[in-house]
């Protein structure tokens, strides 16, 4: 390989270079050393056993998120109603924990299958308005972002109280039967792992070898042309913007039945917008996906130990990380310099 | 080449970067250090209940040598839904925490399990009550939780005896955050003290006292989500209420106040929390009831520092006598510059009947909302009666779930 | 302005577009550049207007090397291209176009913009209307927009590419006077990239011949049309003789159909065609011709009336259902209508054949494909995306598309931008459908091919059919009047 092909390979790695630097100078400019404070986040990512699998806990619903985005962005879909789909999705399991009863498998199993249908019709919903109204998925998409979140809120204040009055922490916890199966004294799930890279394999199954991830594909790229080769382009999209609300719903599962125990007021917080900059950082292919997701995720719980450390505001890791997505979006444009090839990969253009 | 010059451009950043980094390490190191951690859940700044703890940690660190204060803020899962409370509390105590504040009753439950991880280290559950022995989670604290709280209640009669003092129309409104335990009994003990000075300074029928409370939803305002403070608040001067007392976090109810006297209404205001709430409208406000946790947490520190510190569940009274000296009390009341000074005179003789044990606003004949008795004729509530308060008052208007 | 292209070499994977090309271009001349599809021509024309980036070689303006970035590069150097395929923004207004891609200040003045588009227009002779949506004009108002932007941003060398495929006699002739202005009186220089020959012997004085990616002669106009084909062409094609393949069996029955898209009505139409039989539309653009084939696949809901395809009433099949049925369409658009950048060959057979299970067999549409590639003697890979094929090789790839079963073929252009060699093999690629027993429906804006190609003509205007006429029977006159509203 030549020395300019090495240049290109290694090209993506510019914009997180780029963001490292420009991190460092807010730290100097905070009169902090960029070694102490990177040296910080390190260690409040990989410091004990503990946090590595707290950073691996909160990995898991955003990487179930960015692997349905990279579905619905196939399709040519900008999903901002992910964050929506994940809400949905722990208040169907909440539902289910709260109110029934039955074997501990059952239970479980029926949570995630009743997460997953709840984030799809809450996806499905932003598809018909698009395919129907007329409604781009983006302003869809973040309306019901507001009614998910206004919806939990209603539930945590009205019906799901806890007797002793409404509080902001959320529900009362959940019995210990309709929980998730932790790791130890963590918030990680041995569950979870399984299912999240199940949801991986999926994505890149379907996209790599299946008719429905090349009709999205084709979808994405054109959608005059793929519906006259034979692409039901209504359904293809409903569907595909269903699949990614299901594992996004499955997402929010995740959250109520392991990293929380109850249904809280901001369940997500943003994991569903966090999963859009995963990924556009990962160029939005699926085997970049949770690599990123994991790097978003050991920099944001580093970034607490940074806090800790430095006293700076602990927005640090979230600076680096958004300053990271801005620079591959400015200067990764690796379609047009055809470092890349196709988004499955399949054949590597010289340019 | 203009990626090549920006490749360039970069290489030329980072050198520099590293060099100087590589010159700005070394902290000094202290001796005797005494290491304590709070976390709040809100932003350290925000003029209200986070602020309030904050500034008790630099307290702390002023008033004790060596006193270390590591702060972690807005823990909450909107803000930050990559954090949780055990792996702050991991990396306070890694840091050489030996005691943590967790700041909310949000904080409750994970305080409990991270008390266990680490018995050697102490842990101050504010507002809780796992420590407590006769409250309603008993026995559920290891011995190295302790709980703290204010006796908030009597400054709220305080507030209370106040407004009753200012009002013209005898209608007053309560603008509430979301209701549980702590701010129903706020909301009540404000409407006993009105009622009783009403009746005592003002010589008018307590029956006849209007007292409305309206729960927007939560500690502040968010739109779409809790009733908008601002048009509560008007609709409360719009209904005839002349005062307005706030039990939320943020200053809704003495701007919009404010504003309405500025167009030459006679309204007034009391705000919550924040020792400097007044400033926002000062001719207005009749005085503020704040949190001030400094004394406490020096006390709580030193405790631990000399190793005599004991499982205790605080509901600290204030100091009657020093309401506004920083130094002293854990709960105070500020006069505002409203104040007449006839009512400044008859609030003061309400403070000394309170301090002295006279005057007890807590005492029966009291009928819940849904009229069942709540106290029998001359009985007085105890600690978990009021902790505990189940409903609002009698006499009290607004929902109690 | 002088301009050298030197040595320039531009591949595509393995194929290998321009392969060492040197031309020269002079001030106050016009250029054609002749070549069969394929030849490289388009390639150039992008390396020339910063479209491309060559991989070798050298573009020498008045005697200094340059090298452009993007085709604003290249017009801020002087050099405009117009493409094939209009490039502009439809949903805006035509000032609002013109004014795009200018610099200054961030408001517009839009009302000082149309009086300068105005006045610029009518110097080149053309006419336009500033406040008219772009998507509502015709292609070769749009060429005409497209011109006028240019030279109002500076352009001393302009590129038309295929310039009068799709528009009408009127505009071309408008065009070629104020080309003929451009070149004599403004000294710019134009390059005209065509296939048809007639035109460049009209326009030009100096004409370029490619083949294979390379320059095979240079000729000074007039010249006979026979040399230069030589040139093109190894050797001359033939015009074809064939046989009627019409049978009795209906294929499709229209039954008082009426359309509209908003613009036009048409209808109410009654038509019959048999198996075996081959229908051409004639009209100029927008006549209702599209309109009518687009309902027939599915694609336009009729207003009222029936589409009887083989027996069964299909009035209310969309486009998927009667593909299903046996009905195929080729669009005109190419990358814009019909294939997908972006995705190999291999990847738009299994798009549009009917699916297997949920997982695809590669190596069954790898054989497929390859199978179909000799078949239509496409010049790619069955890994080639389709952005690197040709645009001959584009229409063979659409082409090959059309599934083998179907019974009502509609095509749109067939063989507009191609060469007659291709347009030739095309033809008998389609005769060979028709023999098996398809109905074809075509419409061409190229009267000859029409006639040449149809069993039965029918002419539109104005959203209006004419009677239909048999082809060996109709003469072009008989056409153009019936185009012109003499139905």
């Amino acid at each position: 390989m030549t020395g300019r092909a090495w240049l290109r390979r290694l090209w993506p790695l510019a914009p997180v270079l780029g963001a490292l630097v420009i991190t460092s100078g807010l730290l100097l400019l905070f009169g902090v050393s960029p070694f102490e404070g990177f040296g910080a986040l390190l260690q409040g990512a990989f410091g004990t056993e503990a946090k590595v699998l707290s950073v691996a806990a909160f990995w898991v619903p955003l990487t179930l998120a960015a692997a349905g985005l990279v579905v619905a962005f196939t399709a040519g879909l900008w999903n901002i109603g992910v964050e929506g789909q994940i809400v949905m999705g722990a208040v169907a399991s909440s539902w289910l924990a709260l109110r029934f009863d039955a074997p501990r498998p059952i239970l479980l199993v029926a949570e995630i299958l009743v997460a997953m249908a709840a984030g799809a019709l809450w996806a499905g919903v932003v598809a018909i308005f698009k395919t129907r109204g007329g409604v781009h998925e983006i302003f869809g998409g973040l309306a019901l972002n507001n009614i998910a979140i206004i919806f939990t809120n209603y539930l945590i204040s009205g019906p799901w109280q806890p007797p002793e009055g409404g509080t902001f922490r959320g529900t009362v916890p959940f019995p210990e039967k309709a929980l998730f199966p932790l790791l130890g004294v963590s918030r990680l799930s041995p569950l979870s792992i399984a299912l999240t890279l199940g949801a991986l394999a999926a994505v890149y199954f379907i996209l790599r070898g299946t008719y429905w991830g090349l009709k999205l594909d084709a979808l994405g790229r054109n959608p005059k042309s793929a519906f006259l080769l034979g692409v039901s382009s209504e359904r293809e999209m409903i569907l595909a913007m269903m699949f990614c609300g299901a594992l996004a719903g499955l997402g929010g599962s995740v959250r109520v039945l392991s990293w929380f125990d109850s249904l809280r007021q901001s369940i997500s917080g943003g994991i569903g917008f966090l999963a859009l900059l995963v990924v556009m950082l990962a160029l939005f292919r699926v085997v970049l996906v949770p690599f990123v997701a994991f790097f978003f995720s050991a920099v944001l719980s580093g970034s607490i130990s940074l806090q800790l450390r430095t006293q700076l505001h602990s927005s640090l890791g979230g600076i680096l990380t958004s300053v990271m997505v801005l620079l591959v979006l400015l200067f990764g444009d690796y379609r047009q310099l055809g470092i890349f090839g196709s988004r499955g990969g399949k054949a590597l253009a010289d340019e | 080449m203009s990626k090549r010059f920006l490749f360039r451009l970069m290489a030329l950043l980072i050198i520099p970067a590293l060099l100087l980094s590589a010159c700005a390490g070394g902290t000094v190191e202290e001796e005797q250090e005494f290491v304590f951690g709070v976390v709040l859940v809100g932003p350290k700044n925000d003029r209200g209940w986070s602020q309030a703890h904050y500034e008790g940690g630099q307290y702390v660190e002023e008033n004790m040598p060596g006193a270390r204060m590591i702060v972690f803020e807005s823990l909450n899962p909107a803000d930050k839904p990559e954090a949780t409370l055990e792996g702050v509390v991991d990396d306070m105590v890694a840091d050489g925490a030996q005691l943590v504040f967790t700041t909310s009753d949000e904080f409750e439950e994970d305080t409990l399990g991270a008390a266990e991880k680490y018995p050697e280290v102490t842990f101050i559950s504010i507002s809780g009550d796992d420590a407590w022995a006769e409250g309603q989670d008993a026995g559920k604290a290891p011995p190295n939780l302790g709980n703290i709280m204010g006796r908030m209640p009597d400054m709220k009669a305080v507030a209370g005896c106040a407004a009753a003092l200012a009002t013209e129309t005898g209608k007053l409104a309560y603008l509430g955050p979301l209701i549980n335990f702590e701010t129903r009994r706020l909301a009540a003990s404000a409407y006993l003290g009105a009622r009783y000075c009403y009746d005592e300074f003002r010589g008018m029928d307590p029956d006849d006292l209007e007292y409305t409370v309206t729960w927007i939803g939560f500690w502040f305002n968010i739109p779409g989500v809790t009733l908008d403070p601002t048009e509560v608040t008007t609709n409360f001067i719009d209904s005839g209420a002349d005062v307005v007392l706030s039990g939320i976090d943020t200053t809704e109810a003495i701007v919009v106040s404010g504003q309405r006297a500025d167009q030459g209404e006679r309204v007034f205001a009391v705000p919550y929390d924040f020792v400097g709430a007044c400033d926002e409208k000062p001719e207005i406000c009749l005085g503020v009831p704040y949190f001030n946790w400094g004394p406490d947490y020096l006390e709580t520190a030193s405790a631990v520092e000399a190793g005599s510190w004991e499982q205790e569940w605080e509901w600290n009274k204030a100091a009657w006598d020093a309401l506004d000296d920083r130094t002293k009390t854990p709960i105070g009341w500020i006069h505002g510059p409203g104040l007449t000074d006839e009512w400044k005179a008859d609030l003061e003789t309400f403070i000394d009947g309170m301090a002295s044990g006279d005057v007890v606003v807590w005492k029966g004949p009291l009928n819940l909302q849904d009229g069942t008795t709540y106290l029998e004729e001359g009985e007085v509530a105890t600690g978990q009666q009021i902790w505990y308060l189940p409903q609002l008052l009698e006499g009290m208007e607004g929902p109690s779930k | 302005m002088h301009i050298q292209l030197q040595n320039i070499h531009k591949h595509f994977g393995d194929v290998k577009a321009n392969d060492g090309i040197t031309l020269e271009f002079e001030p106050g001349k016009i250029y054609g550049v002749l070549g069969e599809n394929g030849a490289g021509k388009t390639t150039l024309m992008k390396v020339l207007s910063g479209y491309h980036k060559p991989d070798h070689g050298t573009i020498v303006i008045d005697w200094t090397d340059r090298s452009f970035f993007s085709p604003a590069d290249a017009l801020a150097a002087g050099i405009g291209m117009i493409y094939q395929d209009p490039l502009d923004v439809p949903s805006m207004r035509t000032v609002e176009n013109y004014v795009l891609g200018r610099s200054g200040a961030l408001a517009v003045d839009l009302g000082k913009a149309e009086e300068e588009l105005t006045a610029f227009a009518s110097t080149v002779g053309f006419e336009v209307n500033p406040r008219a949506y772009i998507d509502t004009l015709s292609l070769g108002e749009r060429q005409q927009l497209e011109l006028i932007r240019l030279l109002s941003l500076g352009a001393d060398l302009l590129i038309l590419d295929e310039p009068t495929t799709g528009i009408s006699a009127d505009q071309k002739e408008q065009l070629f006077n104020s080309l003929q202005k451009l070149a004599g009186k403004d000294g710019k220089i134009i390059i005209l990239v065509s296939h048809k020959l007639s035109e460049v012997q009209e326009l030009c004085d100096e004409v370029y011949v490619l083949r294979r990616g390379r320059k095979v002669g240079g000729v000074t106009l007039p010249a006979t049309k026979q040399s230069l084909v030589s040139l093109m062409f190894e050797e001359l094609p033939k015009r074809t003789e064939r046989a009627s393949y019409i049978r009795e069996h209906t294929i499709m029955q229209l039954q008082d159909l009426q359309l509209s898209d908003g613009r036009i009505l048409v209808g109410p139409l009654n038509l019959e065609l048999h198996a075996g039989e081959v229908l051409g539309l004639a009209g100029l653009e927008g006549s209702g011709q599209q309109l009518l084939l687009r309902a027939c696949a599915g694609l336009v809901e009729a207003e009222s009336g029936k589409i009887i395809i083989e027996e069964r009433d299909m009035t209310r099949f969309g486009y998927h259902k009667r593909r299903e049925e046996g009905v195929a369409y080729m669009p005109s658009g190419r990358l814009e209508e019909g294939l997908v950048e972006g995705l190999s060959l291999t990847d738009h057979f299994v798009l549009a054949e009917p699916q297997h299970g949920f997982v695809i067999q590669r190596e069954r549409y790898q054989q497929l494909t390859e199978e179909r590639i000799d078949e239509y003697q496409i010049v790619g890979q069955s890994t080639s995306r389709v952005e690197e094929l040709s645009g001959g090789n584009q229409q063979r790839a659409l082409l090959a598309l059309l599934r083998k079963s179907a019974r009502l073929i509609l095509l749109e252009h067939p063989t507009r931008g191609l060469d007659v060699r291709s347009a030739e093999w095309i033809w008998q690629v389609l005769f060979q459908r028709a023999a098996e027993g398809a109905g074809i429906i075509f419409f061409s804006a190229d009267l000859d091919e029409i006639i040449e190609r149809s069993d039965r003509i029918a002419a539109f205007s104005g959203g209006q059919m004419s009677r239909i006429v048999t082809a060996d029977q109709t003469t072009t006159d008989e056409l153009g009047h019936m185009i012109g509203g003499e139905l």
